[in-house]
């Protein structure tokens, strides 16, 4: 089985959202602020005019972290969140009771209220649409213009995201919750 | 065997059932409670009207006013429960008058809890199936729903118990409804002692500090109970058995305080980063200051210290301020693990870089939650039409 993972090499991010679009297209996310899956958080530039500090600003595309020792499948209570046989930690709507629990629970704010089923929803890693036709990409990472996102599957030795984080140094966010996340970001 | 003979019930008519005396205590506790349960309706209906939407809780800030309002609730129900098995669990003679009238609040307060949830949660049926089917044995929320439905039977067990004078039976299952009661309310405060993302939360402080503010709750709601029963003209053993709770009251609170005191030193000391600025926060806030502090334990707690406890009528009176104080309590608790933003990012060109998170409550919101208080008290109009709550010696 393979256990996928995604490295990130955030500062090629030009923030064009063409991520953003292409994962709500694929995955029929409902249009409007509250409802997205992925993101891109804006760092802004330091200093005061006209002494900016161009190099500080950057974009950090950030999504559910997949975690391996994630928050939010601790704290369900019926086991509406769980890790399918690809360690991607997913919410089956049909258990899902909206005690909203996991997103008070998730350090990452990566969960979001799903409309149409009126539970919980995050990002999956395109699971039910391209994992599930037998494909190996996610939409996001298919459409980045710069090739911010790598995706792939950490078990295998070949794969380009083993080749990158054996290579290049990375860091996670909040690694010192001990949560395990599975998005990389490279430095 | 008829059900009569099983729980003694009085014969009522639908007359004497919608007839009391008509004085101005009682008229205006009628039009309160009446005004209450149509709040309640009226928000009811906008949430069936229009679902979630009808509350003001995002992405970021899942947990609104009906979580805390849940929360009054069942600390009400099990403080009732923990102060009433002093008397006839322990024995302690004074208190063995307040039995039945203890348990039967304690039983309403928590089915208007899980009325009050019921109405937040978006799929309570699917919750009772997969509870049971797929229960997810991690999760502080599967405990605590769990335990409480238990201590609900018990405690039903033990007021049909209570009511037939059976003490030897009532003592048991309220031996039984006291352990799982604390089992269950410990794990209500693991729910947010259990969440690493917040660290104002996380830690041991919550499953203890519920059991306590649990115990003086309970005994706010049996000042007002008492002072409302003998509209402050009290036989001796309910004298007594008051000024013995109120000296229980007053230690519980210095407790809660020295709790409260070190609490909010261990949060800001160090000034770790989502705990220290919260904890700043909530030491500015009003809701704190002048509804926990002020109201939920200092006029209570000087009335006791300077009456040495003998001051019933003041503390009854003081227990409604109370008992406004424990709803800040519940509600900040809730709120003010929410307020650090998670994100670390400004996520979309129209939003300001992160700051503390907004949330007031909406219309259905407030409805609901207060107009629930009001649901309760009908209920217990009802009840002690129905059941003889005092004590028969
Ligand atoms: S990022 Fe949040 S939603 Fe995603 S696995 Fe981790 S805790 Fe769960
Ligand atoms: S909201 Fe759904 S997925 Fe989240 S903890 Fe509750 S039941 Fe589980
Ligand atoms: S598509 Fe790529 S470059 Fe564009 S915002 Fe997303 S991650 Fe950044």
């Amino acid at each position: 089985m393979a256990r996928y993972a995604m490295a990130l090499d955030y500062k090629n991010c030009i923030n064009c959202k063409a991520c953003e679009t292409a994962c709500k297209e694929e995955n029929g996310v409902l249009l409007g602020a509250q409802n997205h899956r992925i993101w891109v958080g804006t760092k802004e530039i330091e200093g005061e005019f006209p002494l900016l500090n161009i190099s500080s600003s950057n974009f950090l595309p950030s999504q559910c972290q997949q975690c391996s020792n994630a928050p939010c499948q601790e704290v369900c209570p019926t086991n509406a969140t769980y890790y399918d046989e690809h360690g991607v930690v997913r919410v089956d709507s049909d258990k899902c009771i909206l005690c909203s629990y996991c997103m008070t629970a998730c350090p990452y704010d990566a969960r979001y209220v799903d409309d149409r089923t009126n539970t919980v929803d995050k990002c999956n890693f395109c699971s039910d649409t391209r994992i599930a036709r037998g494909e190996i990409t996610t939409a996001c990472q298919a459409t980045c213009p710069t090739k911010v996102r790598i995706f792939g599957d950490l078990d295998d030795p070949n794969s380009e995201i083993s080749e990158v984080l054996r290579t290049r140094e990375h860091f996670s966010l909040k690694s010192y919750l001990g949560t395990d996340p599975k998005l990389f970001y490279l430095t | 065997m008829n059900f009569k003979s099983i729980i003694p019930i009085k014969e009522v008519s639908i007359k004497e059932l919608f007839s009391f005396k008509m004085s101005f205590s009682n008229v205006t506790m009628a039009m309160i409670t009446l005004g209450l349960v149509a709040l309640f309706t009226a928000g009811a209906i906008t949430y069936f009207i229009e679902g979630h939407h009808a509350y003001n809780v995002t992405r970021e800030h899942p947990w609104g006013l009906i979580i805390g309002m849940y929360v009054f609730f069942v600390v009400s129900s099990t403080g009732l429960c923990i102060m009433s098995s002093i008397g006839h669990v322990f024995g302690v003679k004074e208190f063995e008058i307040i039995g039945k009238r203890a348990i039967l609040g304690a039983i309403l307060t928590i089915c208007t809890g899980f009325l009050v949830i019921a109405l937040e949660i978006g799929h309570p049926v699917r919750m009772v199936i997969y509870n049971i089917l797929t229960p997810g044995f991690t999760s502080a929320i599967w405990w605590m729903g769990t335990l409480y439905g238990l201590y609900l039977c018990f405690i039903i067990f033990e007021f049909i118990f209570l009511i037939r004078n059976d003490h030897k039976w009532s003592k048991i299952f309220g031996l039984g409804g006291l352990l799982v009661g604390i089992a269950a309310h410990s794990n209500l405060g693991a729910v947010f002692g259990f969440l690493i993302a917040r660290p104002i939360a996380n830690g041991v402080f919550f499953p203890i500090y519920f059991i306590l503010s649990a115990m003086i709750t309970g005994s706010y709601l049996l000042f007002l109970m008492y002072g409302f029963r003998y509209k402050m003209n009290f036989p001796k053993e309910v004298e007594d058995m008051l000024v013995k709770l109120a000296k229980i009251l007053g230690l519980l609170l210095a407790i809660l305080m020295f709790f409260e005191i070190w609490r909010m030193l261990t949060s800001i000391y160090g000034g770790v980063p989502g705990r220290a600025e919260i904890a700043k926060h909530i030491l500015m806030s009003p809701n704190f200051l002048v509804g926990e502090v002020l109201l939920g334990m200092l006029i209570p707690f000087i009335i006791i210290l300077v009456s040495k406890g003998k001051n019933i009528k003041g503390l009854v009176w003081a227990s409604i301020l109370g008992m406004v104080g424990i709803f800040f309590m519940r509600y900040d608790l809730v709120h003010d693990t929410q307020l650090m933003p998670l994100q670390l990012l400004k996520i979309r060109e129209y939003q300001l870089p992160p700051s503390l998170v907004e949330y007031f409550p909406s219309f259905a919101e407030i409805a609901i939650s207060i107009g629930g208080i009001g649901v309760c008290l009908l209920v217990y109009y009802f009840a002690e039409k129905f059941f003889n709550l005092d004590y028969d010696k």
